[in-house]
C-alpha cells in the first residue's frame, strides 16, 4: 500500500509529500477498509450460519428478506439499533458501557496481522501469531467487565465461565500454533503462508516439488494433529457450540451479555462473530495455506513486483482476487464445520470442559510439539547440528522417515491418551456415583 | 459423606464397545451430515426423516384434513334459503367459554318462539375452537369452517353475528364432503319440518334478499287464506307466555282425552304422550305392567281418543286452530 500510494502522490502527482504523511494515509485507508469489511462478514455469517443450521435440522431458514433471505441479517441489525438500551439501576454504568468497547477493539486489532491474498496483509509483523493471539485474549478482559457490571448473577457466573474457558483454551491453541512456528522458524503470517507452497509436500521440505500452492500443513501429521486440536479450541475460544458454555441459555439466561440490550447487545453479537471469522482465518492461514492454492502463485509471479518489472498489474490483480477467493472459500468451509459441529454435539459441562482442555488437549498438543521437533531434526538438521546419519539421505527419504515417524509418534499419543482420559472420566463417574449413593454396583 | 438426592437410577448399558476413540464424534457428525445433504429436497411423507419438512406457507397452503376445524359458522340451505339453526340453545349451553349468544325468532303475530334463531352472535376471539357446539348441535346448523387467517387489528371486528357467520350448505359440503354427506339426509328432513313452523320469511338467511322477496310475494299471493289463522281475534300475548285462548285450548284437549281414556281403554295411554315426540305432558307417569300387545292397543286407543278430542274442540267457534297445534309443539319453551 505505502509503495502504490507512494507512486501515485509522489511520482505521478508529483505532491512531495513526506514519508509519513504517505504512510499515514495508507494505513487510515486499509484500516477503513477493514473496518467495513468486518461488519459484513459478520453478517454475512449470522445469514449463512442460520441458513446452514436451519439445512441440518431440515428446515429452510431465513428466506424472506430479499433473494433468499440474503439481507435478513441488515433487518436485524436495523431491528438492533432501534431497540432500547437498557442498563440495569444496580449496574456499575461506566463500567457496564466500556465493556462492550473493550470485546470489540480487540476483533478488530486481529485483522491487522491477517494476510488476504498475495501481498494483501495489512502490517506483516514479525510476530503477527504472538500479537493474534495476545491481542485476543485482551477480549477476556472485556467479558469480565460486562459480567461484573452487570451486577446480575448470570452474568457474573457467564463472564467466569468464560474467563476460565478461554484462559484453558489458550494453551492449547498456542501450543498446536508452536508446532508449526517450529516447522516454519517465524511468527510472521505472511511467512508462514509462503512456506505453503507445493503439491501435498511442502517446497520448503523437498525443493524439487511443483509449487502449485498445495503444500498446506495439514497433509503432515504434525500439521494435521495441530489444526485438529487447533480448531477444537478455537471452538472454545469462539464460544461455540459444544463449548458454548459462558452463554449457555438454558443455564444462565444469556451469560455476561444477559443485561445488555440494543445495540451494546449488538456490539458483542459483533465482537463475536467476528471472532469466530478470524479464528477460522487464522486456521485456513496457518494450516491451510491462506490464500495458497492452484494458480495464485503463478499469477503473482507474471505481476508488477520489484523482482519482475516489466510484469501487468492485471496478473497482480487477477492473483490478488483468487487469493482472496482461496481464503475465504477455506474461512467459511471452517466456518461450516463449526455449523456442524453445532448441529451435532450438545454442550459439555464445565468440568467436562476443563477436563478435556487440561487433560486431554494440552497433553496432545504437547506430543505435537515434540513431533513437530522430530520432523524438523529429520529434514532439515544436517552435521552442522549434528545430527551426521541423515546427510546421505535422499530428501524424499528424509520426508518419507519423518512423515512415518511422526505419524507413529501422533497415532500412538492419541490413543492412549484417549485411553487414559476414557479411564479418568471412568474413575470420576464412578465418584460421582459413590457421592450419591454410598455405593456402586461392581459390575458396572 | 453421602449427599442425600432422592432416588438415584442407575442404567446399566452394558460393557462399552472397544472403537477408536472419536469415532462416535464422528458418527454424529455423519448423522447431521446426512440430514444437511438430505435438506435440498422436499420432504412430504412424514415417514421420511431427511428432507426439508417446511411448508412456506403464503405460497404453499396446508391440505387441511375434513375434520380440521378453525371457528365455527351457521348453515344454510341455497334452495329454500332456510337456516338450519333453530334457536335450540345446545351450543351456547355446552360452549365451554360462554361465547354463543342468540335471541330466538319470534312470530311477529302471536309473539309465540318459532324454530329459527334472530341473532346469533359468537365472539371469535374467545372461542377456543372446540368444536362442541358442532357436536352437539342436532341440527347439523352449525359447523367447524377451516378459515384460519383471522388475525386483524380490529378487535371488535371478532364479535361476528349471524350475517357473517352464514354459509350455504354447499360451501360446508365442499371443505368437508364425507362428513356432509352423513348427516345430509336427516339434516333436511329436520329442516323441512322446521320450515314447515316458520311463519313467514321468518328463519330466512337474511343475506338472500331476493329469495326473501320471492317468498314474501308468494305469500302475499296466498294472503286471504293464510291471513285467517294468523289475525286470531284479541291481542297478542307478551313474548314467551301462552295466549289465554291457547291455553284453553290445550287445557280443552287434555280434558277432553282423559275423559275418553278411561271410556276406551283400561289403561293410562301414558306411552302415548311420551312416545309420539310432541312433547305433551303426559297425564300419568305410571309405567303400565301390561304385556306389549296390550299396550300398543292402548296406545292406539288413546291416539284414536285424542283426535276425536280435538275434532270436538275444533268444532266449537274458536277459530284458531294452527296455533293451538303449535302451541303443543313449541311447550318446552313455553
Ligand atoms: S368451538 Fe367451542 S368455544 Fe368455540 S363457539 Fe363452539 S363450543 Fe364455543
Ligand atoms: S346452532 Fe344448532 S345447537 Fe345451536 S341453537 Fe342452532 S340448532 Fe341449536
Amino acid at each position: 500500500m505505502y509503495e502504490l500510494l507512494d507512486a501515485l502522490i509522489n511520482g505521478r502527482l508529483g505532491l512531495g509529500w513526506p514519508g509519513w504523511a504517505v504512510a499515514l494515509l495508507g494505513h487510515v485507508a486499509v484500516a477503513t477498509l477493514l473496518f467495513l469489511v468486518a461488519p459484513v462478514q459478520m453478517l454475512f455469517f449470522t445469514y449463512y450460519e442460520r441458513r446452514a443450521i436451519a439445512r441440518m435440522q431440515d428446515r429452510i431458514g431465513p428466506n424472506r428478506v430479499g433473494p433468499e433471505g440474503i439481507w435478513q441479517p441488515i433487518a436485524d441489525g436495523v431491528k438492533m439499533f432501534t431497540k432500547e438500551d437498557i442498563v440495569p439501576a444496580a449496574a456499575d454504568r461506566y463500567v457496564h458501557l466500556l465493556a462492550p468497547i473493550v470485546v470489540v477493539a480487540p476483533t478488530m486489532f486481529m485483522f491487522a496481522v491477517v494476510p488476504w491474498g498475495p501481498g494483501m496483509v495489512p502490517v506483516d509483523l514479525n510476530v503477527g501469531l504472538l500479537f493474534f493471539f495476545a491481542i485476543s485474549s485482551i477480549s477476556a478482559v472485556g467479558l469480565m467487565m460486562a459480567g461484573w457490571a452487570s451486577n446480575n448473577k448470570f452474568a457474573l457466573l457467564g463472564a467466569m465461565r468464560a474467563v476460565a474457558q478461554m484462559v484453558s483454551y489458550e494453551i492449547p491453541a498456542v501450543l498446536s500454533l508452536i508446532a508449526i512456528v517450529m516447522l516454519t522458524g517465524t511468527l510472521s503470517v505472511v511467512q508462514i503462508v509462503a512456506a505453503q507452497g507445493g503439491l501435498v509436500i511442502s517446497t520448503a521440505d523437498l525443493p524439487g516439488v511443483p509449487d502449485v500452492g498445495l503444500g498446506w500443513f495439514i497433509f503432515t501429521p504434525v500439521g494435521l494433529l495441530a489444526c485438529l486440536c487447533f480448531f477444537i479450541a478455537a471452538l472454545a475460544e469462539g464460544e461455540r457450540t459444544p463449548f458454548d458454555i459462558p452463554e449457555a441459555d438454558s443455564e444462565i439466561v444469556a451469560g455476561y451479555m444477559t443485561e445488555y440490550s440494543g445495540m451494546k447487545f449488538g456490539l458483542f453479537y459483533l465482537a463475536q462473530y467476528v471472532l469466530n471469522f478470524l479464528l477460522c482465518a487464522i486456521t485456513a492461514v496457518v494450516f491451510c495455506g491462506g490464500w495458497q492454492g492452484p494458480g495464485v502463485g503463478w499469477l503473482a509471479a507474471q505481476g508488477l513486483s520489484p523482482a519482475n518489472p516489466d510484469g501487468s498489474w492485471v496478473f497482480n490483480l487477477f492473483a490478488g482476487m483468487l487469493g482472496v477467493f482461496y481464503f475465504l472459500a477455506k474461512t467459511y468451509f471452517f466456518f461450516f464445520v463449526m455449523i456442524w459441529a453445532r448441529g451435532a454435539f450438545p454442550r459439555l459441562r464445565v468440568d467436562q470442559l476443563m477436563d478435556f482442555g487440561w487433560k486431554f488437549l494440552i497433553p496432545l498438543t504437547l506430543v505435537n510439539v515434540v513431533s513437530a521437533a522430530v520432523w524438523v531434526g529429520i529434514t532439515r538438521w544436517g552435521p552442522e547440528e549434528g545430527l551426521d546419519f541423515t546427510a546421505q539421505w535422499s530428501p524424499l527419504l528424509r520426508w518419507g522417515v519423518a512423515f512415518a515417524l511422526t505419524m507413529a509418534i501422533n497415532v500412538v499419543a492419541y490413543l492412549t491418551l484417549a485411553r487414559l482420559y476414557a479411564a479418568a472420566q471412568a474413575a470420576r463417574g464412578r465418584v460421582d456415583l459413590e457421592e450419591l449413593v454410598g455405593s456402586v454396583p461392581t459390575s458396572a | 459423606m453421602a449427599i442425600e438426592r432422592g432416588n438415584v437410577i442407575i442404567v446399566e448399558r452394558g460393557r462399552r464397545k472397544e472403537r477408536l476413540p472419536g469415532s462416535g464424534l464422528l458418527e454424529g457428525m455423519a448423522v447431521v451430515w446426512r440430514h444437511w445433504q438430505g435438506s435440498f429436497r422436499k420432504n412430504r411423507s412424514f415417514s421420511q426423516i431427511h428432507g426439508t419438512f417446511t411448508l412456506e406457507y403464503p405460497e404453499e397452503r396446508p391440505k387441511l384434513p375434513e375434520a380440521y376445524r378453525n371457528m365455527p359458522i351457521l348453515l344454510y340451505d341455497e334452495e329454500t334459503g332456510h337456516e338450519l339453526c333453530t334457536s335450540c340453545f345446545q351450543c351456547q349451553r355446552i360452549c365451554p367459554p360462554q361465547v354463543i349468544h342468540m335471541t330466538q325468532a319470534k312470530d311477529p303475530a302471536t309473539g309465540k318462539p318459532v324454530p329459527a334463531v334472530a341473532e346469533f352472535v359468537i365472539e371469535y376471539d374467545a372461542c377456543m375452537s372446540c368444536g362442541f357446539c358442532a357436536e352437539v348441535c342436532p341440527f347439523d346448523a352449525i359447523k367447524m369452517d377451516h378459515e384460519f387467517e383471522l388475525s386483524t387489528a380490529d378487535h371488535g371486528s371478532l364479535t361476528v353475528a349471524k350475517e357473517q357467520l352464514n354459509r350455504p350448505i354447499g360451501y360446508y359440503e365442499r371443505i368437508a364432503p364425507t362428513m356432509w354427506a352423513e348427516v345430509r339426509e336427516q339434516a333436511l328432513k329436520k329442516l323441512q319440518g322446521n320450515i314447515k313452523r316458520r311463519p313467514g320469511v321468518l328463519g330466512m338467511a337474511p343475506n338472500l334478499a331476493e329469495k326473501i322477496a320471492a317468498r314474501l310475494r308468494e305469500l302475499a299471493t296466498t294472503a286471504p287464506v293464510e291471513a285467517a289463522p294468523t289475525t286470531p281475534p284479541g291481542p297478542s300475548a307478551p313474548a314467551g307466555r301462552l295466549s289465554p285462548e291457547e291455553k284453553a285450548a290445550r287445557l280443552a284437549a287434555i280434558r277432553a282425552r282423559n275423559d275418553a281414556a278411561p271410556a276406551d281403554a283400561p289403561p293410562p295411554p301414558a306411552p302415548a304422550g311420551a312416545r309420539d315426540g310432541h312433547g305433551e305432558p303426559a297425564p300419568s307417569d305410571v309405567p303400565p305392567a301390561v304385556n306389549p300387545a296390550d299396550a300398543k292397543a292402548a296406545r292406539l286407543a288413546a291416539i284414536r281418543a285424542r283426535n276425536a278430542a280435538r275434532a270436538q274442540e275444533q268444532a266449537p267457534p274458536e277459530p284458531p286452530a294452527p296455533p293451538a297445534s303449535r302451541a303443543r309443539t313449541d311447550e318446552p319453551e313455553g
